[in-house]
């Protein structure tokens, strides 16, 4: 089993999470959050104020998927968040030892 | 003190040694209970009422709860000498829900009896336990019952509901006529200040509304707990000595209610198996479905049977906050108790004689007046206006006259003028809300009638949609109050919301289309406006606004959440769409407040700050794109016959002369009646080259200034301004295709010159006039103005800041400036433009408290201005301005 997380735009969200949902993927764990990497910050002046975004507004997104599924998510992903400027975020892949349904103490790949 | 522990209900436990040789055992009377509890389940399924339902399972209670202690006691070989068993709570009331708790107390004669029956207690439990019951018990000898226990303020509450079961009655006797009623006296104030806390917190943590979608039958505002909650508060309270009484008609309605819930509390235990209050979606249909409380055996739907559960539920919760809002008798200090005494005779004037304001609420002095609803519409619209919301005896005493037919009301229609008043004030809610609550609204505004406790299924929203519009409105007043960090951004666009009058009306009626049988609630929406607007007889540029607004009541929130913000097309399309500032900014606020009312956490700081940078953007946008957009009077065909219909003279080829060329926000910051004005000025040019118009506004006044272009004109204008003693506020210029230039600006008269004498109008204007014309000299009046306010030290310091922006704009230079606003300051920086030969194409100058924010459209010789001609500027107004 693999951990996925992903950090994108926010305005690629949706089309993300449709894309995932027809390829059979609906579980998932979606955080807003704030940050950078090459993708620097902008500001915007208003009213003599100003407003320096250093931390981008982006999207989180982690699952637990079966090995069996993990490249096919992440074309999907890419796919489907990419516009090709800087910015788009990354994918981050990790191994996970073990799953556990609480409910039913399930275990390994029958959990997910 | 003891407190037996809970056995655990497990059907693996043996039942108790001891009862194994009573000559009822256990293994028979635990199927006659269950069968017992069956019958009474099954009656309330065909039909018993709540009431009679709740009587049997306390009967059945009782019954066992005597078997067993005798049983105990006659195994144990014991007479019950010094102990004796009292219902708590609920259950000593009679109000015994299926699943529910047994409160029962053990009351000991003395230390030593209780060292004596401990052994009797646990044995007790677990049998009852192993019978089906749920036994809370806690034990106390007589003397422990004489001294409050502070940290469980919630044991004396239930103590309030005692009732004797079992044992030494004589005991008892001794505990309820001698013993509590002087402990309780002296707690009185205790306990009233600890209901209040109790209550208070657990009203708050419901979101003080009783209109959740899935509401707790028991704990949620206007559940079970709100009745109980009175009664102990009218109890404590001695009401024959404090409170005023309910009416009958209260008594009525609440005992219905009380029926309702109880009906509703018993289906949610007996479909659940166990004690679980929450009305889901799912027992929301299946109450409908049988018409539960209602008693016709008519099925609802869940919307209509949710409709009755929360009229029930606001009869509840009324009751509750009325008490509630009685001062809780807190012991108090000498100190304290002086300054309420001072307090209290503090009453202020109200509008006229009819109400006053005491302890911070406002209450009616004359009920007789109130069957006058424009009184009644003054009320609320004191409330809107200085934020002092009515009291709940002021409100009772409105909804005694709304339903008493024998007073029948006067001037029941609420004009357009006297609405917007509510609405366009600072605290809208404080008046909408009670409004509601009364049927006024509804009554005003029928359309809010379809959406009234209306329920529709959505995992997001947690309140019923009336609930929700309603936050949306509360959100926004609470900006002019210390806001949470979400809203700090925002504050500011609520003070300065130009029509907030429209936006509360948008916002009241954007969800309105979910009432409807429609596929987009928008449409609905939009209908509902239709008709509104007909009634209330809006204008057709106030019903276009609101329109907007609830057509586009989502696209602020969708652009946030799909698009991407930092992208300049996002922005310029969005831009497009909405089309002018002070529409931004009331969509703006539209948005904030309506995804802030869906749930609490809705609004997470990361959506109101990506909200907040949408805005932003386009705020610049427009300002920075000013002059691209040009009118172009030709293809404006309902604008033209909307100025004709108003100017009563002159072509359509005439209005297109002077509308061309105009930057298109001309038509935003002005209505087609204005404009209609301009253009009789215009038509006057050829008698006098400077026509001039002063009219009163509601925070000053505002002049107009209609000439053909000419050197230094806006700096001249500023001086008279200044030179009047008047500030300016806010101000635009245009300019149309054939160079005639149109300046507004707002301004306070800082000596109320103008306001005391009406007289002065004209000699302004002739002061003015003669300036511009060059007939009399600006110096003169300036000598000594602008020296005399320059000494005066400002209470807060703005630095400031000098911008140039080239790239905005095709032919112009941008300047925008920030800094100290001070009577004269426009004087000053439109000199320094004038002496450096820059002429102003248009200016947008606002103020912001201390703070003078302006943005100026400049050339220099028909060009942009030279990259030495912006250093020069800057120089010299800095130099004029630090």
């Amino acid at each position: 089993m693999m951990k996925l997380e992903a950090v994108i735009q926010p305005s690629r969200f949706e089309s993300v999470k449709d894309a995932l949902r027809e390829i059979g993927v609906e579980g998932m764990t979606v955080t807003e959050v704030r940050g950078h990497g090459r993708q620097k910050g902008h500001t915007e002046v208003y009213r003599g104020r100003e407003y320096t975004v250093d931390l981008l507004p982006k999207i989180k997104l982690e699952m637990v998927l079966p090995d069996n599924l993990v490249n096919r998510v992440v074309d999907t992903i890419l796919k489907s968040a990419k516009t090709g400027k800087i910015g788009d975020g990354k994918i981050f892949l990790s191994r996970v030892d073990e799953a556990i349904r609480i409910r039913n103490e399930e275990r390994g790949e029958n959990a997910l | 003190m003891t407190t037996a522990a809970r056995p655990g209900l497990n059907a693996g436990v043996p039942p108790s040694k001891n009862m194994q040789e009573s000559p009822t055992p256990l293994s028979v009377l635990g199927p006659q209970a269950e069968a017992e509890r069956q019958k009474i389940r099954q009656r309330f399924e065909s039909g018993t009422s709540a009431r009679e339902t709740l009587h049997a399972l306390c009967e059945l209670a009782d019954h066992h709860v005597r078997q067993i202690f005798d049983e105990v006691l006659r195994v144990q070989s014991r007479e019950p000498v010094g102990l004796c068993l009292i219902a708590l709570g609920g259950y000593g009331r009679r109000m015994l829900f299926p699943y529910s708790d047994l409160d029962i107390l053990f009351l000991f004669g003395s230390d030593k009896t209780e060292q004596e029956f401990r052994p009797l207690i646990s044995d007790f439990s677990r049998t009852l336990w192993d019978l089906g019951f749920r036994v809370s018990s806690a034990g106390r000898t007589i003397e422990e019952c004489k001294r409050i226990e502070e940290d469980n303020a919630e044991f004396h509450l239930a103590l309030l509901d005692r009732r004797f079961l079992a044992g030494d009655s004589t005991l008892f006797e001794r505990l309820d006529e001698k013993v509590l009623p002087g402990s309780e006296k002296q707690a009185r104030p205790f306990l009233l200040a600890q209901l209040h806390k109790l209550t208070r917190d657990r009203l708050t943590r419901y979101g003080n509304t009783i209109f959740h979608l899935e509401p707790n039958v028991k704990d949620s505002p206007g559940g079970m707990r709100d009745y109980q909650a009175t009664i102990w508060l009218r109890q404590l309270a001695e009401e024959k000595k404090g409170i005023r009484n309910i009416t009958a008609a209260e008594e009525e309605m609440c005992s219905s209610a009380v029926d309702f819930l109880s009906a509703t509390r018993c289906f949610l235990h007996y479909n659940n198996g166990r004690n679980d209050n929450t009305l889901t979606y799912e027992l929301q249909e299946g109450a409908a479905e049988r018409a539960l409380g209602i008693g016709d055996g008519v099925a609802r739907t869940p919307s209509d049977w949710m409709r009755q559960y929360f009229r029930h539920a606001r009869t509840l919760n009324r009751q509750l906050l009325r008490y509630l809002e009685q001062k809780a008798p807190v012991p108090l200090t000498l100190r304290q108790r002086l300054m309420n005494a001072a307090r209290a005779s503090r009453i202020e004037a109200g509008d006229g004689k009819y109400f006053q304001v005491r302890d911070g609420l406002l209450e009616v002095v004359d009920l007789s007046a109130l069957s006058d609803r424009a009184i009644t519409y003054s009320l609320f619209a004191e409330c809107a206006r200085t934020g002092t919301p009515l009291s709940r005896e002021a409100e009772r005493s409105i909804g005694y006259v709304l339903i008493h037919p024998e007073l029948p009301p006067k001037n029941t229609e609420m004009a357009w003028e006297k609405l917007r008043e509510i609405l366009g004030s600072d605290y809208p809610g404080l008046a909408l809300r009670p409004m509601q609550r009364l049927g006024l609204l509804m009554e005003v505004l029928p359309e809010f009638g379809l959406i009234d406790s209306l329920v529709v299924r959505d995992f997001y929203h947690r309140y019923t949609v009336d609930e929700h519009t309603l936050r949306t409105i509360e959100h926004l007043q609470e900006l002019a109050d210390a806001p949470d960090e979400r809203g700090a951004h925002f504050i500011q666009l609520w003070k300065t919301a130009e029509r907030r009058d429209l936006l509360i009306l948008a916002l009241l009626l954007h969800d309105v289309g979910k009432g409807m049988p429609v596929e987009n609630h928008v449409t609905g929406s939009l209908a509902a406006l239709d008709s509104a607007a007909k009634r209330l007889k809006l204008s057709p540029e106030e019903r276009a606004e609101i329109q907007v607004l609830i057509e586009h009541h989502l696209d602020m929130s969708a652009t946030v959440q799909r698009r991407d913000i930092f992208d300049p097309a996002t922005v310029a399309g969005f831009a497009e769409s909405v089309t002018n500032q002070e529409r931004l900014q009331r969509l703006c606020l539209l948005t904030y407040a309506d995804i802030h009312a869906v749930n609490p956490e809705a609004l997470t700081p990361w959506k109101a700050e990506m909200l907040w940078q949408l805005f932003v953007a386009t705020s610049n946008y427009f300002s920075r794109t000013l002059d691209r957009d040009r009118l172009h009077a030709h293809d404006e065909v309902s604008l033209l016959g909307r100025i004709k219909a108003f100017a009563g003279g002159g072509s359509s080829q005439e209005i297109e002369r002077f509308l061309e060329g105009f930057p298109r926000r001309y038509l935003s910051v002005h209505s087609p009646e204005e404009i209609a004005a301009h253009f009789g000025l215009y038509r006057k040019l050829s008698e006098e080259p400077v026509q001039t118009q002063v009219a009163a506004t509601r925070h000053g006044f505002a002049l107009t200034v209609l000439t053909p272009d000419r050197p230094a004109l806006f700096s001249t204008i500023s001086g008279v301004l200044a030179g009047w003693g008047m500030n300016i506020n806010k101000a635009d210029a245009f300019a149309n295709a054939a160079g005639i230039i149109l300046d507004t600006f707002h301004f306070t008269d800082l000596h109320r010159t103008l306001e005391l004498n009406p007289g002065e109008i004209a000699r302004f204007r002739k002061s003015l006039e003669d300036v511009l014309n060059g007939k009399a000299a600006l110096e003169p009046l300036l000598k000594g103005r602008v020296s005399a306010n320059r000494g005066r030290v400002p209470k807060v310091t703005v630095e400031t800041h000098i911008n140039f922006d080239d790239s905005s704009s095709a032919h112009c230079t941008l300047l925008e400036i920030i800094t100290q606003d001070h009577p004269g300051l426009l004087y000053e920086m439109g000199s320094a433009l004038a002496r450096l030969g820059c002429n102003i194409e248009v200016a947008l100058i606002d103020t912001e408290g201390h703070k003078a924010i302006d943005v100026f459209y400049l050339t220099a010789q028909g060009k942009k201005l030279t990259a030495q001609k912006q250093e020069l500027l800057r120089e010299v107004l800095q130099g004029a301005l630090s």
